[in-house]
């Protein structure tokens, strides 16, 4: 929704480096819940508990007002049968303290990251591949002219292999942390080349090959500023749903 | 006898005239110019100032008066300044300082804290301070002393409920809202009596059963008691119509729609309400059955003027969703509704002027291409009634939206969304056509930071490098600047006092309160 730094002194991870018998003592029972929950609730609301086929339980008002399992226990005994969810009678109190265990560890854990952490990055390719390979090459080596700068058997070789579906998907719409470089034309109009480190209108600064970082007043140089991202951003504003889907069903068979 | 107690009153009123320090209500109503009462420097949300002092032709010398130190605290507070105090505010902190020179007067730190962790400023009313905590918890604070009075509980923080926006000071209410997003959370804002802490009235973001707006959720399964519509920031007043007005937060399951078909009110909405009982007067929801995270929170910023020829109350807000409205703040009619920066998801606007947004733009299992979300944020907006220009700080973006959690039984996200390019800006949007006047995008100017203007033809903000900056109103070229070394969590505000013109920034943990040379 929006970042208020209070969520930044969230709680400490849970796991290893317990430092009081009672926090190991927890870690311990968040162990065990993990395995029964792997068990038997994994199936539908997935191994990290953020849903599948049922709810996500670590968004859920019922498993964050739960402190032992009095909330969760008739859940799990009894089932929630007019949503499908079966009933767990076998399930002992104490395996289910075991699993609310775990279910606050995982909570603390993704409290941590919120939206902007790695949660869900799981996301199947089968699930993302919906376009057709074809189309996606024929893109590729046509108006997307991907193919001037990249090559399947060269730079994008294994691809697939190399990243994540979410991630090799977001990677070629737009990929990040590729830094621009510039010529910078000094008064005595010697040039100077180098990454590009700052450029706000009122300072211009490269660090230049050698390492070494230079700055100017921006008004008492030249710059021509070379954004190796420049092709990407212009195709993003082209691209339609079916390009992506296409595109992405093309890479990933790269492997 | 009954006139002698006549008599003694009127004594005790001129006397604490000439020493309280203590907010006279009658500044409410006023421009601000000795003194930054509210969130916004008054009821309008307009953020604009009549101070003149500091302007166009000299803003090139303005210097650094005095500086404030946190000891590095980070701070999102918006500071208040009342008779020469200024109150500026951490997660569970406060420090009064002297508006005049920086010096501190009190500093008060929540026993039990922690410390740190944001707070976006006070309310005053009389001799008390209101503030909102990251616990959820309601403080009343001795203005004079720094003292706690009284807190109570508001929201439930084990639901990741947290508080930090401001409340505002009506009369005898103090209104609140509160955040979060974690859990499902039904929103609501809160009137409470500033002497007792009692709740005086609430109104729900999600309608009751009987409510028209019910029909606006499926009730098959139990999503409209879960919520959304977060209410995180500080609404505005209108003392003639006597309405409140305040922006709502999306709808949850966030980024599944299919679980809640419908328009999903009062979420994504500009709500007028009675502040006397919390009555809804009018609603208008600026986006309809969001899919997409966009929280329609942002300051509904009221002034009057002409508009198309004829005179008009007017309300206008910027939107996460990237769309602009102006509306007559009497019934909730719009007179524009037109975007502020390219915005794929929409189809059009229905008969009242409310988005229709696309179905094959909500977030799908292999993703969509999304266009104008997050055209603006937290950053506080300005009104120049001087030029006609609503200024804000926006972002032109792309991103890719998935459908994690398909079902009527979602929960909590469902989603995933990633940004994938980020163009921010200042746009200068012209409030009688909705037509984007003029835009600061060089290199970034413009983004992060609240909004300021003023009569002395100048708009105040911070760009995305760090810099502060001078604007000249009418035509954005820049005119001063200055480099702080630190972010931004706030927006600029002013006050003259003793003759001189401060103008305060706050930077990560250090306010720094710049005027003109004293020779």
């Amino acid at each position: 929704m929006f970042l208020l730094k209070a969520q930044e002194g969230g709680p400490p991870l849970p796991g290893p480096g317990a430092r009081n018998p009672a926090e190991g003592a927890h870690a311990a029972a968040a162990e065990r819940g993990h395995a029964l929950f792997r068990e038997n609730c994994a199936a539908c609301h997935a191994e990290d508990a953020t849903g599948g086929r049922g709810p996500d339980l670590i968004r859920s008002a019922l498993v964050r007002r739960d402190k032992n399992g009095e909330l969760i226990g008739p859940v799990v005994a009894n089932g929630r049968v007019e949503k499908g969810m079966p009933a767990f009678p076998s399930l002992t109190s104490l395996q289910v303290a075991d699993i609310v265990a775990f279910l606050q560890a995982q909570i603390t854990l993704f409290d941590l990251h919120t939206r902007f952490g790695p949660y869900p990055n799981d996301i199947p390719a089968e699930r993302l591949a919906t376009g057709s390979v074809e189309a996606g090459k024929a893109y590729f080596n046509g108006p997307g002219a991907c193919n001037k700068c990249h090559s399947p058997t060269g730079d994008l070789a294994g691809i697939a292999k190399k990243y994540n579906p979410p991630d090799l998907e977001v990677r070629f719409l737009y990929p990040s942390g590729v830094a621009s470089t510039a010529v910078v034309t000094l008064p005595s109009g010697e040039k100077m080349e180098g990454t590009l480190v700052l450029n706000d209108g009122f300072y211009v600064a490269i660090q230049s090959k050698d390492g070494w970082y230079h700055s100017w007043p921006a008004n008492s140089v030249n710059i021509e500023v070379h954004d190796p991202l420049a092709a990407h951003a212009a195709l993003l504003e082209k691209y339609t749903d079916a390009d992506m889907h296409n595109i992405f069903t093309y890479l990933e068979t790269l492997k | 006898m009954k006139r002698l107690s006549v008599l003694f009153v009127f004594a005790c009123l001129s006397t604490a005239c000439l020493f309280a320090q203590e907010l006279d209500p009658g500044k409410l109503l006023q421009l601000p110019t000795d003194t930054w009462p509210t969130y916004n420097g008054d009821y309008s949300g307009r953020r604009y100032s009549p101070l003149k002092q500091i302007n166009r032709e000299n803003v090139g010398s303005l210097t650094l008066a005095w500086a404030f130190q946190t000891h590095g605290r980070s701070l999102q507070s918006m500071p208040i300044e009342v008779n020469g105090i200024m109150y500026i505010t951490a997660g569970n902190e406060i420090w009064a300082v002297d508006a005049r020179n920086g010096h501190s007067i009190w500093h008060f730190a929540r026993p039990g804290g922690p410390l740190g962790g944001g707070n976006k400023g006070v309310a005053m009313w009389r001799d008390r301070l209101y503030m909102t905590t990251p616990d959820a918890q309601l403080l009343c604070i001795d203005a004079r002393t720094g003292k706690l009075i009284w807190q109570i509980q508001v929201d439930d923080p084990t639901l990741k409920a947290f508080g930090g926006v401001a409340p505002l000071a009506i009369r005898d209410h103090i209104i609140l809202g509160t955040s979060g997003d974690t859990a499902d959370l039904p929103g609501f804002l809160e009137s409470v009596d500033p002497m007792s802490g009692h709740i005086q009235w609430r109104w729900d973001t999600m309608p009751k059963q009987g409510d028209p707006a019910w029909h606006t959720w499926p009730h098959d399964t139990d999503v409209s008691t879960r919520g959304g519509g977060m209410t995180w920031i500080t609404g505005t007043y209108d003392p003639e119509l006597n309405l409140l007005y305040w922006g709502t937060g999306n709808p949850h399951p966030v980024e599944n729609g299919d679980a809640r078909a419908g328009a999903n009110l009062y979420t994504c909405a500009i709500v007028a309400l009675d502040p006397n009982t919390g009555k809804l007067v009018w609603y208008f929801q600026s986006s309809p059955h969001d899919t997409h995270d966009w929280d329609m929170v942002m300051t509904p910023v009221l002034f009057d003027g002409t508009f198309h020829g004829k005179p008009r109350k007017m309300l206008a807000q910027a939107g996460k969703n990237g769309l602009f409205f102006v509306l007559d703040r009497t019934d909730g009619t719009a007179l524009i509704s037109e975007a502020f920066v390219p915005a794929n998801w929409v189809e059009g606007y229905d008969q009242r002027g409310q988005p229709i947004p696309r179905q094959d733009k909500e977030p799908r299992p292999d993703g969509v291409l999304v266009t104008g979300g997050v055209g603006t944020n937290w950053q506080a907006p300005s009104y120049d009634p001087d030029t006609g220009l609503f200024y804000v700080n926006s972002r032109e973006t792309t991103g890719v939206f998935y459908l994690t959690m398909p079902g009527k039984y979602a929960e909590g996200w469902a989603g995933r969304d990633f940004f994938l390019s980020s163009k921010s800006m200042l746009k200068a949007i012209d409030v009688e056509t909705g037509k984007v006047r003029w835009t600061a995008d060089t290199l970034g100017r413009g983004g992060q930071s609240g909004i300021l203007s003023t009569a002395g033809h100048l708009v105040f903000t911070a760009d995305m490098s760090g810099n502060l900056v001078a604007l000249d109103a009418s035509t954005g070229q820049v005119l001063w600047h200055m480099y702080p070394g630190g972010s931004f969590g706030t927006g600029p505000m002013t006050y003259e006092l003793d003759g001189r013109q401060y103008v305060v920034f706050l930077a990560d943990s250090v306010a720094y309160a710049f005027a003109l040379p004293l020779h």
